[in-house]
C-alpha cells in the first residue's frame, strides 16, 4: 500500500469503528480505515486507470456502506470519490471535514434509513380517474377503438386529463401517508418519481426506538391502502439521504 | 402491545432486500456527501450516476402513454356485467377492496408494459449517452413529475 496509490472513499465512521475481517471493496481490494482524531474514513486502493461505474462497482460500494451501517454511524460518500494518494484522505477529507462529519456521526447515531415506494394498482386507480371524470370517460370512448394516427390529439388530451387527475390522487394521498409516519421519524425527504402508478417515494430518517412504531405506521398505511396501491419499504439503510448539504 | 409486536412484520407491506442494480442506483443515485471537488478524481464512467437515470421523456410520450393505458381497461369484461357499477357498489359499501378482485384478469395486462418499460430504463446505460443539454430540455417539459424535493428536520 504505498503512499502514491490512488484510493477509492466510501465513508465515514467513528475512529473506534472495527473493520469487518476480510471485508472487501471495489475490485475485490480489501477495505481499510484511515483514522484521524476519532474520526475515520472508509477506503481501499484502486486502480486509476479502469473507468468507474460498472454493475460490480456499484453493488461493492453499497455492500460496503451497508456492512458499516450494521456496525453504527456512517456517513456515506457519494458514488465515485477517488482521490489520488493515499495522504490525501487525511489531506483532503477528514481534516477538512472534521468538524462536519463530528457533528453527521452524532446525529445519526441510533438512527438509521427506511425508503418507503407507493405504487398505485394501475388498473384500479385508472378505473377510478376514469369513473369519476366524465370527460376522461368520454374521451377514452371516442378514442379506444379509432386508429392511432386518426385520435392523436385526442389522445394527447385524453393523457394530459389522465395525468392531471393522477396528480391530484397522489397529492392528496402521499400528504395523508406522510402526515401518518413523519410524527415517528427524525426527517425525511420526498424523492421525485413518476408514472402511471407512481403515488410516493420518500426517504425516512428513523431513531431505533421508533423503530417498531414507525414500522407498524406503515402498516397501518398499506392496509388503508389495500386493493388500490401496494407499500414497499426498504431498510434499514445507511442513511444516504441524510448526508447531503442543506 | 402483543398484537402489535406480531404484526411487527405484518403482510401489507412489503419488505424486499434489495440485491439487483435497479434497486441500488434507486437507493444511491445523487445521494451521499458529496466532499471536496478539487481532490476529486473523477474517472471515466462516473457520468453514469451523475445524470438521473430514471425515466426522462418527453410530455407528448407520457401523455400518449397514459391513454395508452386509460384505453387498455377493460370495464366490460366479466359476464357484461358494467364494472362502474361494481366500482360504485364497492365505494359505497366500503369495500374498495372488491374492484381489484373483480379486475384481476386485467390487471396483469395493464401493468406489464409499465414495469419492462421501467426496469429497461432503469438498467440501460444508454442513458449516459444522452447530452445534458437534451435532457434538460426534455425535463422541462415533463408533467406529471412534481418538484417535490422536500426536506425537513423535527429535531437536531
Amino acid at each position: 500500500m504505498t503512499d502514491d496509490q490512488p484510493h477509492y472513499v466510501y465513508g465515514v465512521v467513528p475512529a473506534d469503528t472495527s473493520p469487518p475481517p476480510g471485508l472487501v471493496g471495489l475490485r475485490g481490494a480489501p477495505v481499510e480505515l484511515i483514522q484521524r482524531d476519532g474520526v475515520a474514513a472508509i477506503v481501499s486502493a484502486i486502480d486509476p486507470d479502469q473507468p468507474l461505474g460498472k454493475r460490480a462497482d456499484l453493488l461493492a460500494y453499497s455492500r460496503v456502506i451497508d456492512t458499516f451501517a450494521t456496525l453504527g454511524a456512517v456517513v456515506p460518500i457519494r458514488f465515485g470519490a477517488v482521490l489520488p494518494r493515499r495522504g490525501d484522505v487525511v489531506d483532503g477529507v477528514l481534516e477538512p471535514g472534521d468538524a462536519r462529519f463530528r457533528e453527521l456521526l452524532s446525529e445519526l447515531s441510533g438512527r438509521a434509513q427506511f425508503n418507503l415506494r407507493g405504487r398505485y394498482d394501475e388498473t384500479a386507480i385508472l378505473t377510478e380517474v376514469v369513473t369519476e371524470n366524465p370527460a376522461i370517460a368520454e374521451l377514452r370512448e371516442q378514442t379506444r377503438d379509432q386508429p392511432e394516427a386518426a385520435s392523436y390529439y385526442s389522445r394527447i388530451r385524453l393523457g394530459e386529463l389522465v395525468a392531471q387527475a393522477l396528480a391530484e390522487k397522489r397529492e392528496a394521498e402521499s400528504l395523508r401517508i406522510l402526515d401518518a409516519l413523519v410524527p415517528h421519524t427524525v426527517a425525511h425527504n420526498v424523492r421525485d418519481g413518476e408514472g402511471v402508478d407512481h403515488l410516493v417515494d420518500v426517504a425516512f430518517l428513523v431513531d431505533d426506538e421508533r423503530r417498531d412504531a414507525f414500522e407498524q405506521a406503515t402498516e397501518s398505511a398499506a392496509r388503508s391502502l389495500l386493493g388500490r396501491a401496494t407499500l414497499r419499504l426498504i431498510g434499514p439503510l445507511a442513511p444516504y439521504d441524510f448526508v447531503t448539504e442543506e | 402491545m402483543t398484537v402489535e409486536t406480531q404484526r411487527r412484520r405484518g403482510n401489507y407491506v412489503e419488505r424486499p432486500t434489495p440485491s439487483g442494480l435497479a434497486e441500488v442506483i434507486d437507493i444511491i443515485l445523487d445521494k451521499g456527501l458529496v466532499i471536496d471537488a478539487f481532490v476529486r478524481v473523477s474517472l471515466v464512467g462516473i457520468e453514469l450516476l451523475t445524470i438521473d437515470a430514471r425515466i426522462v421523456i418527453a410530455s407528448v410520450d407520457t401523455y400518449l402513454r397514459f391513454a395508452a393505458a386509460t384505453n387498455r381497461l377493460d370495464l366490460y369484461e366479466k359476464g357484461g356485467r358494467d364494472l362502474f357499477e361494481v366500482l360504485e357498489g364497492g365505494m359505497e359499501s366500503g369495500a374498495k377492496g372488491k374492484v381489484s378482485g373483480a379486475l384481476e384478469g386485467v390487471k396483469e395486462k395493464a401493468s406489464e408494459t409499465f414495469k419492462d418499460a421501467k426496469e429497461a430504463v432503469s438498467g440501460d446505460e444508454d442513458e449516459e449517452d444522452q447530452g445534458e443539454e437534451q435532457k434538460e430540455g426534455r425535463q422541462q417539459r415533463r408533467p406529471a413529475k412534481k418538484t417535490t424535493q422536500r426536506r425537513r428536520r423535527e429535531q437536531a
